[in-house]
């Protein structure tokens, strides 16, 4: 066991999964002298040369277009975007190209593109460092998109996700990236696969469906609740696409009301598929409507009022309140 | 196509001397430079948050097309603008304001650093963005209002994007009166230049047939003179690259430098501000001292604000 943080619990899972296959390509805008803006990619340069490490120039489009024919010829590059609002430059390669060519060529090709993102707000920057853009990518289909909420999940999901040989979009919550935690880096194998989701805190009276940096605040908001007699259970959904439906909707048949919780807005977000999903699969058992929880339809708001944005603890156990209101 | 302004060397100093500048241009490079100080020991006192790219350094770009640039004209900045908003407007409250968020600010403060409007005047962090909607602009000044035009400001790595080149394809194809104002600095965050551009910006427009300048002088009479035909060109409808070789004087955004101590060297040997004041000494002592006590007062003065309230248009 070893204490480290997120975003070097990412960068331990690269430095293995290059160690394990030499395939394994890391590129993206200065990822290799600077390490990444974060820090994510910090020493791979040095220890596996700029041939596995390189530095693009400011190309989005590109990046994800040349990893997209790294692939077909057998690499697997994992690509960073240097922030969320960045990915839009890219994002004809990624649903037109990536997202497409490996369907349409009814699986004959193979492309194991990982599309690194730091996601989500928190970190007092502005708009376009602070965006949780996902639902775009759940919407397309032929892409895998996952998001790690904690050391120990970023240290084998991205290991999970470099093996795969499908596209796999995945979202880093930034705010998160300097949290600590134990990380057993020796296994190589024994982990939950990455596409399902685990519950992180099991509870009796009402789920919490969360992702990336929901769910720290989603434990949080269950162990206050537990204070009022209230028992949440948090899932950590960790799978958006393909959806860990089995865990989820077996969740909510339990506790009988659902809550869906992310930064990105509620209107047209992720959690409208979850809601629509559960009320679908779960009707009768639901004592209540699912409720979303999330930011409001607007352009990331400038840093002094992401708190206001965010939703935090007390919107969580307002959403909880209203739960049990029914 | 391509022509190259080479400051005059003065043979004394064996550098470029710069020309002794007019007092309201001195006053803007000051402002400016004070501007980004400032900001820098806001953030260093916490006063701020998220971050900032300071144009410490480049000052003299926005100031010396300054009175090339008319009323009707559009300018179209880009994350490190704070220069291009004060060299057009001069507003140095409404631009902290905005930054701090407080009261007066130019956009509500909702904005911040990298995302102002004001009339004729946008800026946006994500680069390569407002290339092809300066065009846009520029096709409609061509057809309305004859004479102006627009100005889109970009960094040098910003060439990667391929945005850039389907707006400088569409500004020869149509003609445009688009100046694209380049301000190469050898550098894009951590990544020099010569590792992300091959060949140089001068071929890039010459393979659209668009005219291109290179400006390694840093001498602001000296650019004005002889930018002012070729700026009068793009208003025919004659699209402009003029690339400005300069310096970054400080990191990327706050404390993120990864160049060679001798890199940073040469960025301040370099640095306007320590050339004019050792070559003007006494013109540049009576505004130096006064432009950094104004910059001081207007963050005090904002500061003490009430924050910055809006309501979403009608
Ligand atoms: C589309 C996009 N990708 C990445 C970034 C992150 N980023 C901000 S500034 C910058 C470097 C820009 O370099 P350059 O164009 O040379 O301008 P400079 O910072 O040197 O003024 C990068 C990569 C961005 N703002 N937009
Ligand atoms: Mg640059």
């Amino acid at each position: 066991m070893t204490t480290l943080t997120l975003a070097k619990s990412l960068n331990e899972g690269m430095r293995k999964a290059m160690e394990d296959d030499p395939k394994v390509l890391v590129m993206g805008e200065d990822v290799g002298k600077l390490g990444g803006v974060f820090r994510v990619t910090d020493g791979l340069q040095k220890d596996f040369g700029e041939e596995r490490v390189i530095d693009t120039p400011l190309a989005e489009s590109g990046i994800i277009g040349t990893a997209i024919g790294l692939a077909l010829r057998g690499y697997r590059p994992v690509c960073e975007i240097q922030f969320d609002g960045f990915v839009f430059p890219a994002a004809d390669q990624i649903i037109t190209q990536l997202a497409k060519m490996p369907l349409r060529s009814l699986g004959a090709l193979k492309l194991p593109v990982v599309v690194r993102i730091p996601c989500g707000g928190g970190i007092g920057a502005v708009e376009h460092h602070s965006e949780s853009p996902e639902a775009y990518f759940t919407h397309t289909a032929g892409l895998r998109v996952v998001a790690c909420s904690n050391p120990v999940d970023a240290y084998t999901m991205i290991q999970q996700a470099i093996r795969c040989d499908d596209p796999v979009v995945f979202f880093e919550p930034k705010r998160r990236y300097w949290e600590k935690a134990e990380v057993d880096t020796s296994a190589a194998d024994g982990w939950l696969p990455f596409d399902r989701a685990r519950i992180v805190r099991p509870g009796t009276d009402v789920t919490l469906l969360a992702y990336g940096p929901m769910v720290k605040t989603c434990l949080e908001a269950a162990a206050a609740a537990e204070e009022d007699g209230r028992s949440l259970e948090v899932v950590d959904l960790r799978s958006l696409n393909p959806l860990d439906a089995a865990t989820v909707t077996d969740s909510v048949r339990r506790t009988g009301r659902c809550l869906v919780v992310h930064e990105a807005p509620v209107f047209g977000g992720f959690g409208a598929e979850l809601a629509a999903r559960i009320t679908e699969e779960c009707f009768y058992s639901l004592e209540a409507p699912v409720l979303r929880v999330g930011g409001p339809s607007t352009p990331y708001p400038p840093s002094r009022l992401e708190e206001h944005y965010l939703p935090d603890l007390d919107r969580v156990l307002d959403a909880v309140d209203r739960a049990f209101a029914f | 196509m391509t022509e190259t302004l080479v400051p005059a060397l003065d043979p004394a100093a064996g550098r470029p001397g710069l020309s002794r500048l007019a007092d309201d241009d001195l006053e803007l490079l000051l402002l400016i430079r004070h501007f980004e100080l400032e900001l820098l020991r806001l953030y260093g006192r916490g006063e701020l948050n998220g971050t900032t790219h300071t144009c410490l350094g480049q000052e003299y770009v926005p100031v010396a097309l300054r009175p090339l640039l008319g009323p009707a004209d559009f300018v179209f900045s880009n994350h490190r603008g704070h220069g291009h908003y004060l060299a057009r407007f001069g507003d140095a409250h409404g631009l902290l304001a905005e930054i701090m968020g407080r009261e007066g600010a130019v956009c509500g403060g909702v904005g911040g650093s990298q995302h102002v409007h004001r009339d004729g005047y946008l800026s946006t962090g994500v680069q390569g963005e407002s290339l092809p909607v300066a065009a846009g602009v520029a096709l409609h000044l061509r057809r309305t209002g004859p004479g102006a035009l627009a100005c889109v400001y970009i960094g040098d790595g910003t060439w990667g994007e391929g945005a850039v080149y389907e707006a400088l394809n569409l500004a020869a194809l149509w003609r445009l009166p688009l100046l694209v104002v380049v301000e190469n600095n050898g550098i894009a965050q951590s990544t020099p230049t010569a590792s992300q551009m091959a060949g140089t910006v001068a071929g890039r427009a010459a393979a659209f047939g668009i005219a291109h300048r290179l400006v390694v002088s840093a001498d602001v009479n000296e650019i004005r003179r002889e930018l002012e035909p070729a700026v009068a060109r793009v208003r025919e409808g004659r699209p402009l690259v003029v690339e400005f070789v300069t310096h970054r004087l400080g990191p990327h955004s706050k404390g993120d430098d990864t160049r060679s101590p001798q890199a940073i060297r040469a960025a301040q040997e370099n640095d306007w501000y320590g050339r004019y004041a050792h070559d003007h000494p006494e013109h540049f002592h009576r505004f130096d001292g006064p432009a950094r006590a104004r910059v001081r007062g207007v963050a005090d003065e904002v500061a003490a604000r009430p924050p910055s309230r809006w309501s979403p248009c009608a």
